[in-house]
């Protein structure tokens, strides 16, 4: 890819590095900005975190083309994780971090070996079903909580050295969800322009094509699934500590279609189009709340009408709207 | 617990999973189509009987048609949003559609059910059968039959009749098939019909066996799955086995190892299986 790129002028990417620097700085005051009240500070921390998760689906679903329906379970061992660790033996935040990264890759590593020879609906099935399992497992084995999941857990400690960060309020965490989320970006941004990146989605688009120049499927799929978990796997990590209890509840379909209509909202492929996915669908539940049943019928229809009319989500129709009129 | 009990709890379980898998079966394997609104479809079967029964005070037999005719219309009506996407054969839209269609299913449901457990009146489920130290119930026996009788029934209509080749050739390339003459939108809209009705009397049959709730998604039917894979995906045959074959792995399961981790149980062997025969049972 790099001999049919042209290298960046200089002057380009200083404008395009302040860009990124201004809005991350914005990015971070929105909380004041949004009056700097504790529902401001916890609806965007909540947004952080989901989103987070949703870029974990978004490298599947937009550069291998494949849904996986087993990214909760990544979710699920975040939280677990995190609430095992610190409640049972007081550990501090690095430590949970690291175990939640850990848990995460052998656990996709194992689902994408035993995956790898199956395609579209088999692989998606197959990554609910063990989604599914674990929840069973999570539900009946105390050790880890059981049905009750782990209630209590402890603020969040991330010691550095000299100081230590401690985010016991939804203020405090706001800073380890936003860096959180622009790591997750940062690592979203190179991976787009990685060989991974550039070679699953063409695997993708055109599996002989593919092979022919020497890249084999399976490998690529294997690598970015498993490097796909543990960015669902931290989120679920951050959440446990927001929440401070754990339970089977990870497991719902919930956080499953949201992942998803996160990502198709917007449009594949687009690198804050997950953000800004979420950022609407939280807004709506937290802001526009109808109850419930009626948050599920909206959150399914948005998924169904954005497939069926727009499939390239509202990118897509804006930029169908504007080539219409010019 | 003795051998000859958990036999029949297996023939039990087994043909209630294979009844719930047929829709699915044909829809997969004739039409190559997903649909994981397949539990809330389930769920709704079953809650459409529910209340023709309890509040319209229909019989059994007759609730069992509402059931399977307001399916189909819904069918038509859902498979009629997916139109393009199926004609297209973007498989990957389909998932997710469908999947959304399922969580409007599960919300509407709650809204117009309402929340609480419900339990399904069937006479027959308390109309026991004891031979010796054998039990089962009346409902087992219906199921049982029930399910025979329409694997052989749609194995029939498909291997044998001209429309079951109208819909294999539509299976195989629907495009192809345009050219033919043959409208293969009907034919899609045909049989995802199909498998909604055939789905509600999946449900209308076996739910009487456990309280029911708008909730109960996909992990109700996560069995079904399991059967269709293992059958090899569309074979009418290879489901009607892996079902009871399922049914009598987890009664056993159930009895002699761990009750509580029998799902857990069935997706190794199915995982053992993708990593040895991912085409499954059936393939040659």
């Amino acid at each position: 890819m790099s001999v049919i790129e042209t290298p960046p002028s200089p002057s380009l990417s200083v404008m395009r590095a302040t860009a990124i620097v201004a809005l991350a700085v914005t990015g971070f005051f929105l909380p004041k900005l949004f009056g700097g009240t504790s529902v401001a500070y916890s609806t965007l921390t909540t947004i952080a975190i989901f989103a987070v998760m949703c870029y974990g689906v978004d490298i599947v679903l937009s550069y291998l083309g494949e849904v996986s329906l087993g990214h909760t379970l990544f979710w699920a061992i975040g939280g677990y994780a995190a609430a095992n660790l610190s409640v049972k033996y007081g550990v501090n935040g690095w430590v949970t971090a690291l175990a939640t990264i850990a848990i995460c890759l052998v656990a996709a590593a194992f689902l994408g070996v035993v995956t790898l020879r199956t395609r579209e609906f088999v692989f998606s099935l197959v990554t609910y079903a063990a989604a599914v399992v674990a929840y069973e497992i999570a539900f009946n084995w105390d050790a880890i909580g059981g049905s009750d999941g782990i209630v209590g857990i402890s603020a969040l400690k991330l010691p550095f050295g000299f100081a230590s960060f401690s985010g016991a309020s939804q203020e405090e965490l706001w800073p380890v969800a936003f860096a959180l989320l622009l790591l997750t970006l940062g690592f979203i941004a190179r991976f787009r322009r990685s060989k991974l990146g550039t070679s699953a989605l063409m695997v993708q688009m055109n599996p002989a094509l593919a092979t022919s120049l020497g890249i084999d499927p399976r490998r690529v799929r294997l690598a970015v699934f498993v490097i796909s978990a543990p960015i669902t796997g931290l989120a679920g990590w951050l959440y446990a500590y927001q929440r401070a209890y754990v339970g089977p509840d990870m497991f719902e379909t919930y956080f499953l279609v949201m992942m998803l209509t996160s990502v198709v909202l917007i449009g594949r492929r687009i690198l804050l189009g997950p953000l800004i996915g979420i950022a609407i669908l939280i807004a709506q539940q937290n802001l526009l709340s109808l109850g419930g049943d009626w948050n599920k019928i909206i959150l399914g229809s948005v998924l169904v009408v954005v497939l069926v009319f727009w499939p390239s989500g509202l990118v897509g129709l804006f930029r169908r709207l504007v080539n219409n009129r010019s | 617990m003795n051998i000859a009990q958990q036999i029949v709890n297996g023939l039990v379980l087994g043909s209630g999973y294979a009844c719930i898998a047929l829709g699915w079966t044909i829809l997969l394997g004739v039409a190559r189509l997903v649909n994981f609104a397949h539990g809330q479809l389930y769920m709704l079967g079953a809650f459409v009987t529910w209340y023709a029964m309890t509040r319209w005070g229909m019989p059994y037999p007759v609730a069992i048609v509402a059931a399977i005719v307001a399916l189909a219309i819904l069918g038509a009506v859902m498979q009629r949003a997916m139109m393009g996407l199926v004609i297209s054969q973007n498989l990957t839209s389909l998932m997710i559609v469908t999947l959304g269609l399922g969580y409007i299913l599960q919300g509407g449901s709650a809204l117009i059910f309402g929340g609480n457990p419900q339990t399904l009146p069937g006479t027959l489920s308390h109309a026991k059968v004891e031979l010796g130290s054998l039990w089962f119930t009346w409902q087992d026996v219906l199921v049982l039959v029930a399910t025979l009788l329409l694997y052989g029934a749609v194995w029939l209509f498909t291997q044998r009749t001209r429309f079951g080749s109208v819909i294999r050739a539509v299976a195989e390339d629907p495009k192809l098939a345009e050219l033919f003459g043959i409208n293969a939108r009907v034919v899609y809209l045909l049989v995802f019909m199909f498998e909604c009705s055939a789905v509600a009397l999946g449900a209308a049959l076996v739910a009487p066996r456990s309280p029911i709730l708008t909730s109960m998604g996909f992990n109700e039917v996560i069995m079904t799955f399991v059967v269709v894979v293992l059958g090899g995906i569309g074979s009418i045959g290879g489901a009607l086995l892996a079902g009871l074959g399922l049914g009598l792995f987890i009664a056993f399961f159930g009895a002699y190892v761990a009750q509580a981790y029998t799902t857990a149980a069935a997706f190794a062997l199915l995982l053992a299986l993708l990593v040895i025969r991912p085409a499954g049972l059936a393939a040659k």
